[in-house]
């Protein structure tokens, strides 16, 4: 690792004076466990840290009327224990599956939210060094001619064919949550996936964060659907799942659906919101109308040479996740 | 850069040190070179084994990929702080006893991590102690003997820090059971 | 050859000093040397396990010098590469570099297998694959060595390079190694016994099937890592993360041309090896050569992704099966056609391409049998020894066979292997020797276990059980320089206080040599565990022992700790008895006393019986020594996996097949080992379970691949996915005790069998629960799902399900 400067600010506004406009010379720094070990490959160099671990608002969860608010440095095992106390786990199911299934007492007790949503690909190209889009020098991808067995079935017309290793994403963007973001310009709401974006030349990042702006807090609105997600994993410890779904459905009275999001985690660039869902809207959920949304959602995905069977594992993952926000409710 | 070196003050296995260190040294590289506390190892160097495991506060955190200087105002507790005048932990006798020790290099981490699971549910089931241990990478034993040694030391009924009474594992009464991986 | 089993009566020891051309085999038999055994054979902590719970043991890089340096390693970025110009002017200018070092200082080469020296310390006109090492620096620290790293210059002239062992087979025009008398060919084995080809004609039954096993990496926790010192005295110390000090220091010689004994290798605390630190790497000669030149000490720590690069995991090989069966369920031949996938350099692959063939003679009677194994360079990290060396992989093929054959023969699984059990006290038809042989009991064992007969068949969809069997050596006689001198001694010390020193050349890798060692000797001095104290592996203070490798040490290694023992034994025994004027033989030496068998209450501490024989003899010592009897087949290549006695695996594994992800789940795997007797039952046991373990984790989550630029997939313990706590099936580890009569008080190898039969187990299990043969590892979810696709689509057109079929999905 590098040699740099680490500063410990106590407060947002102090966080934001030390972060730097310029992409890549400073990083925010919270449990470290991705940022670190990138910085020992030196594929992120940066010359400043700037540790939010003592920034306590940031580590607060509060129920407001707004829904259930997650300060960005909540770690991930604060998250699964605070579930005695607002019963939270039983009313946002898809958020705490994808949390317990990160598989790491070690790393959740260090991880937090905000770095779970914002941690880079695990794209093998771009961890040995060849950038975001592993391009090589005559702009060719690296990962369509090499293997690419984990890489992305959805939003992978550009150069980007990595995906998006957040769990927690899919889960928060079917719940409808949204993401504060502040910057020294001050603060904005986004919804969660607006945090993503797919970029289109080297150089780009991944997120819709400025280099210079700080992801504070991801919040759960009311109402709160009936939700899962579901993760198909090879390894059962800690891994990145083959591909995933999170799912949330708002039934009225009768069983009709009346609002359902859906989202794919580990397909695509960004986590991958599933339009197809509003078709759902008006119907009863049954086994059909799941087969048809997954049939849907097949269709969409465009495959590279050697990784169709990530589509079938979508499929599986998006039925299975619907059933348990069925049977969940 | 150059690096810059920083003065810290870290409380340590219940004492108070001061350590000058580079600002970008890890907490593993403070306790093994210049604490000469060698019991955690380092395996991989990228938070991937688990050999590192430390107690921070009470839970098990991994020293490789955390900052020395994020350490500050915090307990760190190692292998070497689970022996006291009054002799070994109890999971480090059960870990002897029931054969858990091969090549032994995972095992401090392994016998921290257990520690932190015990602490905080000292009856846990075998389910929960592989939840607890799941970042650990033991490369020798299959695990078989590990689960042992921890089971042991439950029957042992001397797992004395007793914590909170929160589950270990993810499910409990309000909760779903998590819907993942394969076929069950 | 000539052995003297269960004689109990060493031979004389000092009748003529030369009467053998070779160092003798003696062995001792498999009863205890007094009434009954007090240590062997029950449940004992290890004589280490204290300091490793705690913390205090200390392992190679736990150790720090005054003074000492940090040596890091400049590596090939280039999968193949002729080096043009190194420039290390600025790296050596820069403050905080102590020294650098490149190949030309150290132009000897070196290889494990002295008939294969194509390694030198740092690349000198060539790099072989992507990590090969070039330069190293000894710097003040870490940052600095690395920095300096940056400023060697190197000129490289990039080459075709070789990924695929068949392109590098067929290729004569890119070689990896110029010179090389066969193209890239490292070498070629082509062995038949009997007659394969007129027997597969004549058979009921014969099935043939392409097989692959992908690589593996042996992935301890501990990576490589070495510390030197040259001292004032012009002695060179190295302590190394090594399995096999004594082929170090024998390397560090030649290397470094210096005479063997101003080199003291010592072995610490190692984290696990696996056969991955079985060859001399590069790190070691680095270590040493920055000490000499900059006289101060310097350490060696590989990163973990420089652990993938050093590599010598198991080979990938390609292999065509095809074996036949009778109608009654013999076997009736085997022909097997390997080829190897060796990587950049040979390391033992000289043994690895008999191993593949050679090893698999047993448990099951195989009449005829021919094997043809090729092993290839090719631009990608050295492949080597990996826990059941060779034959892990062959194992695999033709275990899935037996299965395929009972399944068209309409036989039970096990009923086949147990009518081709081959039976103890016997000659395989490569001509290997086999003593004990308890196989069928293990068979029995694991039946029962898994209630197979009950259950298999009955388990529902998705669900299976597998079987399989294997067989593997407790050392060779294939030493790997030849010479006549002991594989393994063993001296002792005695003293006065009543501590007994063993000294022992064995590397403790985890596996627990020391503890056995101790064992032997409390076992046969009649003490308490606790007094007595095993030093080893350290070349000034023990005696030579080869290593770690092939599962040799507790059958050596405890023959020569029983030897040196033995006479300490009968000397304590007769200055007793002389002491208190009865026949030695009424001498009891138990539980830390010696007592008159005959008058119970008479009794001495062992301190007290050692203090009346060093008066009454001399300066209290004594060395043992074990080498193999002469076996192995009279043809070349004949003594390569012969061995003093083979162990035995029998292995069922219980699988859940999600068919919708292609995601196997095993929730059990019960093995039972033939270890002949289990000297150490919780070390036994530990053995069976982590061997278990290592297979499991290599049929689904664990590979090492190179991509096509030539670059190491997954250079990390989180890509490179071995099995978690919450992975891993329950294993059942289970061992039957044959009794060997050359064994240390019978006990033959636990380390490596057990790995063997959890793959074609599982694999089998896999038929079992869902109808589809997959016979390419590792069995990923895309291609189970594609296998089974292959099925339905079999189904939907009326055929059965009897094809093997692996889609052509990762």
């Amino acid at each position: 690792m590098n040699a740099f400067e680490y500063a410990r600010p106590a407060t947002v506004e102090e966080a934001i004076g030390l972060l730097s406009a310029k992409d890549g010379e400073v990083a925010p720094l919270a449990g470290g466990t991705d940022l670190l070990s990138l910085m020992k490959d030196f594929v992120v160099e940066p010359k400043r840290l700037v540790s939010l671990m003592g920034i306590a608002p940031l580590q607060a969860i509060t129920v407001g009327k707004d829904g259930l608010r997650i300060g960005a440095t909540v770690t991930l095992d604060a998250l699964l224990q605070s579930g005695a106390l607002n019963q939270w786990a039983a009313k946002w199911p898809a958020l705490w599956h994808a949390t317990a299934g990160i598989r790491s007492l070690q790393l959740r007790a260090m991880g937090t939210v905000g770095g779970e949503l914002l941690q880079r690909p695990r794209c093998w190209y771009f961890r040995r060094g060849h950038g975001l889009l592993a391009q090589e020098a005559d702009g060719s991808s690296m990962v369509e001619k090499g293997d690419h067995r984990y890489h992305a079935v959805f939003g992978n017309a550009g150069p980007a064919k990595f995906v998006h290793a957040s769990s927690l994403a899919p889960a928060l963007i079917a719940c409808g949550a949204t993401a504060e973001i502040a910057s020294p310009k001050g603060n904005r709401t986004v919804q969660v996936e607006e945090l993503y974006r797919t970029p289109a030349t080297a150089g780009e990042r991944e997120t819709a964060l400025a280099a210079d702006e700080l992801l504070v807090a991801v919040t759960l609105p009311r109402p709160r659907p009936r939700s899962a997600t579901y993760e198909v994993r090879p390894r059962q410890g800690l891994d990145w799942p083959l591909a995933a779904a999170a799912v949330a459905f708002e039934l009225d009275g009768g069983g009709k659906c009346v609002a359902a999001r859906v989202a794919l985690g580990h397909v695509a660039p960004t986590p991958w919101s599933v339009p197809e869902a509003a078709a759902l809207v008006g119907k009863a959920i049954d086994a059909a109308a799941i087969a048809g949304l997954a049939a849907a959602v097949a269709k969409s995905a465009t495959p590279l040479k050697g990784n169709a069977y990530k589509v079938e594992l979508a499929q599986v993952a998006l039925r299975r996740a619907c059933a348990a926000a069925l049977k969940g409710a | 850069m150059t690096a810059v070196t920083h003065l810290l003050r870290l409380d340590v296995n219940g004492s108070t040190v001061d350590v000058a260190a580079p600002a970008h040294w890890t907490l593993l590289e403070v306790l093994r070179y210049r604490l000469a506390l060698t019991g955690s190892k380092q395996g991989c160097d990228k938070g991937d084994c688990g050999a590192c495991t430390v107690l921070f506060d009470g839970k098990a955190r991994l020293a490789c990929i955390t900052l020395a200087a994020d350490a500050v105002g915090h307990r760190v507790t190692t292998i070497e702080g689970l022996v006291t005048p009054a002799g070994l932990d109890v999971l480090q006798r059960t870990f002897d006893e029931a054969g858990a020790l091969q090549c032994g290099f995972c095992q401090p981490g392994m016998i921290v991590a257990a520690r932190a699971c015990l602490d905080r549910k000292p009856d846990a089931t075998r389910a929960e102690i592989k939840e607890a241990l799941a970042s650990n990478l033991c490369r020798c034993t299959g695990y078989t003997k590990i689960f042992e040694a921890v089971e042991q030391a439950v029957r042992a009924g001397k797992a004395a820090h007793v914590g909170g009474p929160a589950s270990l594992l993810p499910s409990g009464d309000a909760t779903p059971a998590p819907a993942s991986g394969a076929a069950r | 050859m000539s052995s003297s089993h269960g004689s109990g009566k060493p031979p004389a020891d000092r009748a003529d000093p030369l009467q053998h051309a070779r160092s003798p085999n003696r062995t001792f038999g498999p009863q205890p040397p007094g009434e009954q055994f007090e240590v062997i054979g029950k449940r004992l902590r290890k004589v280490d396990g204290a300091g490793k719970a705690t913390g205090e043991a200390l392992y190679t890089d736990d150790l720090a010098l005054p003074g000492m340096l940090h040596g890091k390693t400049l590596r090939s970025p280039h999968p193949h590469a002729r080096i043009k110009r190194i420039d290390t002017t600025k790296a050596e200018a820069l403050a905080g570099v102590f020294g650098v070092v490149t190949g030309a200082e150290m132009p000897a080469r070196f290889g494990v297998i002295p008939w294969t020296p194509d390694e030198t310390a740092l690349c000198i006109d060539k790099v072989r694959f992507i990590g090969d090492p070039v330069a190293a620096v000894a710097a003040v620290d870490e940052e600095t060595a690395t920095r300096a790293l940056d400023l060697i210059e190197v000129d490289y002239e990039q080459l075709p390079a070789l990924f695929d062992p068949a392109e590098a087979l067929a290729r004569k025009d890119v070689l990896v190694h110029e010179g090389n008398k066969h193209g890239n060919i490292t070498k070629e084995v082509l062995l038949e016994f009997g007659d394969p080809d007129g027997a597969l004609a004549k058979s009921d039954f014969v099935v043939e099937d392409d097989y692959f096993f992908h690589g593996t990496a042996h992935a301890p926790i501990e990576t490589h890592v070495a510390l030197a010192r040259y001292g004032s005295d012009g002695v060179l110390t190295l302590w190394s993360a090594t399995q096999i000090p004594h082929y170090v220091h024998r390397e560090l010689a030649k290397v470094l041309d210096l005479p063997a004994p101003q080199i003291r290798v010592i072995q610490p605390c190692l984290g696990g090896a696996f056969g991955g630190k079985s060859d001399p790497f590069s790190l070691e000669f680095c270590a040493a050569k920055l000490a000499m030149k900059t006289r101060r000490p310097v350490k060696f720590l590989y990163t973990r992704e420089e652990e993938f690069y050093a590599h010598r995991g198991r080979h990938p090989m390609a292999m065509r099966f095809k074996t036949g069966l009778s109608k009654d369920g013999r076997i009736t031949a085997v022909d097997s056609k390997i080829l190897i996938d060796g990587g950049a350099y040979s390391s033992f692959g000289l043994v690895t391409t008999y191993y593949s063939g050679q090893l698999l003679t047993g448990p099951h009677q195989i009449p005829n049998y021919r094997f043809h194994s090729t092993r290839v360079f090719t631009n990608k990290p050295p492949c080597g020894p990996k826990r059941g060396h060779g034959s892990v992989q062959p194992r695999f093929a033709l275990e899935v066979q037996l299965d395929r054959l009972a399944e068209k023969a309409g036989l039970d699984p096990i009923e086949v292997r147990r009518r081709n059990f081959q039976g103890a006290y016997t000659t395989t038809v490569n001509g290997q020797r086999v003593t004990s042989n308890g196989f069928d009991q293990c068979l029995d064992v694991v039946e029962k276990a898994s209630g197979w007969k009950e259950r298999r068949g009955k388990l529902g969809r998705g669900r299976g059980l597998g079987v399989a069997g294997s067989m593997y050596i407790s050392g060779t006689n294939y030493c790997i320089y030849p010479n006549d001198m002991p594989q393994a001694g063993i001296q002792i010390k005695v003293d006065r206080s009543g501590l007994v020193t063993v000294f022992s050349g064995a590397s403790d890798i985890g596996q627990g040599s020391n503890s056995v060692a101790a064992y032997i000797v409390a076992e046969e001095l009649g003490m308490r565990v606790e007094d007595v104290r095993v030093v080893a592996a350290d070349s000034d203070l023990c005696p030579v022992d080869l290593g770690a490798y092939s599962s040799r040490i507790t059958f050596m290694v405890g023959n020569a700790a029983v030897h040196a023992a033995r006479k300490l034994r009968k000397q304590v025994q007769a200055a007793v008895a002389q002491e208190w004027g009865i026949e030695p033989e009424r001498v009891v030496l138990a539980g830390g006393f010696a007592f008159d068998k005959d008058d119970r209450g008479k009794a001495i501490t062992s301190a007290k019986a050692f203090q009346i024989t060093e008066a009454v003899l001399e300066t209290l010592g004594s060395t043992g020594s074990y080498n193999t009897p002469n076996l192995g087949g009279d043809y070349r290549g004949g003594t390569i996996g012969a061995s003093p006695a083979y162990s035995f695996t029998a292995c069922v594994a219980e699988v859940e097949v999600d068919e919708e992800t292609g995601i196997v789940t095993v929730p059990h795997v019960w093995t039972a080992h033939d270890c002949g007797r289990a000297l150490a039952p919780v070390l036994v046991e530990g053995q069976i379970e982590g061997s278990a373990y290592m297979g499991f984790g290599e049929v689904f989550l664990e590979h090492h691949d190179v991509n096509r630029y030539g670059l190491h997939a997954r250079p990390n313990l989180l890509d490179y996915t071995i099995p978690t706590s919450v992975d891993c099936p329950e294993f059942h580890a289970s061992y039957v005790e044959s009794l060997d009569p050359e064994g240390p008080y019978g006990a033959k190898e636990a380390g490596e069998g057990p790995l063997h039969p959890t793959i074609p187990a599982i694999a089998n299990a896999i038929h079992d629960a869902c109808g589809i043969w997959l016979t390419k590892l590792p069995f990923t979810p895309a291609k189970v799902v594609a296998a089974l696709q292959a099925r339905d689509a079999a189904r939907a057109a009326g055929g059965g399900a009897n094809g093997t079929a692996n889609g052509r999905a990762h």
